[in-house]
């Protein structure tokens, strides 16, 4: 009896949860391969996921091309090629101190990074310069990635006004604000 | 970390590329082709195009193919020549084959600027005043090469190569062609031996020399891999029948077996080429012989000067000096930036052994004509050693030794017969004299000072006796191969600076600080014999431009 009434009054509190969470969502142009996330929340934090996505050298390209993940996130690089592969990234979001060097691993080895910093991260490999990545670190769980037609929806997003930033590669980075009234609605045209 | 040293070297970048953007590299030879199939960068290769990496050496060793997972590294599929299975066929159906997805075809074009200094038309100080003589300006702005080459693997292990200046004829070719060959890569495996243990190379091919010619990043070539054997003929002397044009710089038409790994431990090669020591190109080589490849009234002529074949063998043995095991048995060892070449030592020795011939019209002991020909055996032997720290900085050095013996006509009396033969007193048959010989080398040092700069140095040698006493002669300064060498031997120091643009565009420069000349001689008092007097250097700076697409 007791347990039936803690099971029932767990269900409602997540349905009440739920029903305060909404949704952003919108188009990106230039389209597929974008991201879109929700910018720093003023005292709000969130914990690091335990989740470890693979950034993957195969055939001598990054594989995914665009990684988007929370801040805190520790990312596997892996090294499918039967040639040797070097990852460094020379700044993230332009910051040079964030640099980083992770050597050089044989193929079938996996060598964990995590991102603790917010920005874009720019993947590269120092013996296949046209090798080319990118992880953008995001300082929320809110984010998303847009499909083939470029449409974009984040979930589970409180109520409230926040910042909204899309983000596509070669393009001006930009940001909007964003009411979150269960809904809300954002669309991107980004420049070179 | 990598971007580091990018940062540092963008300081000097932009006057630096000024210079070189202002004036016009020469030979080289990169493969696009190749980037364009796997969809990767020339410095996949290449350090400084086209000095290969050693990624690229394994790659070329593979049969232009990456050594493991080839298949899932083509960006552009091969296209099949019969599916795998026809394979199980055989003798019923043709080996099933490959071709490039696209046509793997590269083209290259360099140009370059020369500037000469004040000595240039020294060599013109004995022409009685108010003659014309060639005349030399200062600066000059040249066309390079414009070449095309292709390259890849047509499946079953069978590479090929075909390279071909198309609008003057380069260092390395014969005719307008450079190398031509397919390699039969790992035919060991019939006789089961490992993978690496034996190709075969058929075609017009560069010897398998230490240190290539024909793909060198140097924009002068090495002045040994130049050098042909010409005896003296300066009446003064004591003359020498050797007339031996073949140099190391040119390509040979035959076959080579090799093996080993260019990336560590032994690596052999044995050829068998053409002789071929008049330089007469083929196509007016006995043209109006019927060749089994042209008509009955006259084929494409012939390369060979005689039946013998040269013989070329070279070993080299490349002692890895990486302490870990990993990074020395990999392709390239795993640095902390990235992969890199290894830290080595790489000794070796190469011999080529040939008959020189000449024919002359000359007679019999009973005094009837005839033809009689000398056949002089001669050798090139060498070594040569190279140390590697890892990506940026090597030491090279090869020495060389030629060695022709040399057969003096005589008259029907056993009297020696001046040179250049005459149609009287008649040759009727060869006494042995001094061989003609020479030697020499170079040293180079190539710091890649940044991924984008290359810093050189090279010196020179090339000790020739006969070069030097065959300018000592009235108007033989300009005839002579060195354009009268004050000294028997010849010393050349060239600095050198390389940048690469992009990857596969190239700024050159070298400045060479040339052997001394000479065009005065006097009657030494000691000797009795001719000398040198008044030497002077005529240097050179050459700055090129060089792109491959």
């Amino acid at each position: 009896m007791m347990r039936s009434f803690l099971l029932m009054l767990l269900l409602t509190a997540a349905l009440a949860v739920t029903a305060t969470a909404g949704t952003i969502e919108g188009t990106v142009s230039p389209g597929k391969s974008s991201v879109v996330y929700v910018d720093t929340i003023a005292g709000k934090t969130f914990p690091a996921p335990s989740q470890q996505p693979v950034m993957d050298q195969k055939g001598l390209q990054f594989s995914p091309h665009v990684m988007v993940i929370q801040a805190g996130t520790t990312v596997e690089f892996l090294n499918s090629d039967n040639v040797q592969h070097n990852v460094f990234w020379p700044s993230i979001s332009g910051n040079k101190k964030l640099g980083h060097n992770l050597g050089t691993w044989p193929k079938g080895d996996k060598r964990p990074f995590k991102f603790d910093n917010p920005g874009v991260v720019s993947l590269l490999c120092n013996v296949h310069p046209e090798m080319s990545g990118y992880i953008v670190v995001s300082p929320t769980s809110y984010f998303a990635e847009t499909d083939a037609s470029g449409h974009y929806k984040i979930d589970n997003v409180p109520d409230g006004k926040y910042n909204v930033v899309a983000w596509h590669e070669g393009m001006k980075q930009q940001s909007k604000s964003v009411d979150v009234s269960g809904t809300g609605k954002a669309d991107f045209t980004l420049s070179k | 970390m990598g971007g580091l040293s990018f940062r540092a070297g963008n300081r000097l970048l932009p006057p630096l590329v000024l210079v070189f953007l202002i004036v016009p590299s020469r030979q080289s030879l990169a493969i696009p082709a190749f980037s364009r199939m796997y969809g990767t960068s020339c410095s996949t290769c290449h350090l400084d195009f086209p000095k290969l990496n050693d990624f690229g050496k394994a790659f070329k060793d593979a049969g232009f193919k990456f050594p493991k997972d080839d298949e899932s590294m083509l960006k552009i599929p091969p296209v099949m020549l019969g599916a795998p299975a026809n394979a199980e066929l055989w003798p019923k159906a043709i080996w099933p084959g490959t071709i490039p997805g696209i046509p793997p075809i590269g083209l290259r074009y360099n140009q370059y600027f020369q500037y000469t200094s004040t000595n240039r038309s020294n060599f013109s100080q004995l022409s009685p005043s108010g003659t014309v003589t060639p005349f030399i300006p200062t600066t000059d702005f040249e066309a390079g090469y414009f070449s095309i080459f292709t390259a890849g693997n047509f499946g079953s292990d069978i590479a090929f190569w075909v390279d071909d200046d198309i609008s003057v004829s380069g260092a390395n070719s014969n005719g307008t062609l450079g190398e031509a060959y397919l390699k039969f890569v790992d035919i060991g495996r019939l006789m089961k031996l490992p993978s690496y243990a034996l190709s075969l190379r058929v075609g017009q091919i560069e010897l398998d020399i230490p240190f290539t010619q024909a793909k060198s990043i140097w924009i002068s070539p090495y002045d040994i891999y130049s050098q042909a054997n010409i005896g003296a003929v300066n009446p003064a002397f004591g003359q020498q029948f050797v007339n031996n044009s073949f140099a190391f710089a040119g390509s040979g038409k035959g076959i080579e077996f090799s093996g080993g790994h260019s990336i560590g431990g032994y690596h052999y090669s044995v050829a068998f080429i053409d002789q071929d020591t008049s330089n007469t190109p083929q196509a007016t080589n006995n043209a109006y012989v019927p060749s089994a490849t042209g008509s009955n009234n006259g084929g494409i002529g012939f390369a060979s000067d005689s039946n013998f074949k040269d013989i070329y063998t070279n070993f080299q043995y490349r002692f890895n000096l990486e302490r870990d095991k990993a990074s020395r048995d990999a392709i390239q060892a795993a640095g902390p930036t990235g992969p890199r070449d290894h830290t080595y030592v790489n000794v070796g020795s190469f011999w080529l052994y040939g008959r020189s011939v000449q024919r002359l019209s000359g007679a019999t002991t009973e005094g009837l004509p005839t033809v009689i020909t000398a056949r002089e055996p001669f050798y090139r032997v060498g070594g040569n050693a190279t140390f590697n720290y890892r990506c940026c900085l090597q030491f090279n050095a090869l020495w060389m030794y030629g060695h022709d013996n040399n057969l003096l006509p005589v008259d029907a009396n056993g009297t020696v017969i001046s040179l250049p033969v005459g149609t009287m007193p008649l040759p009727v048959g060869f006494i042995s004299g001094q061989a003609a010989t020479f030697s020499g080398g170079f040293a180079d040092v190539e710091w890649l000072a940044y991924p984008w700069m290359m810093v050189l140095m090279r010196y020179d040698g090339v000790n020739s006796t006969s070069d030097y006493i065959n300018g000592l002669v009235s108007g033989g300064f300009t005839g002579s191969p060195f354009n009268g060498a004050a000294r028997a031997t010849r010393n050349r120091l060239t600095p050198g600076v390389q940048f690469l643009i992009h990857a596969n565009i190239k700024a050159s420069f070298e400045y060479q600080f040339r052997p001394s000349q000479s065009v005065v001689f006097e009657t030494s008092p000691v000797t009795g014999l001719p000398v040198a007097i008044n030497p002077f250097h005529t240097n050179t700076a050459v700055a090129g431009l060089e792109f491959v697409y």
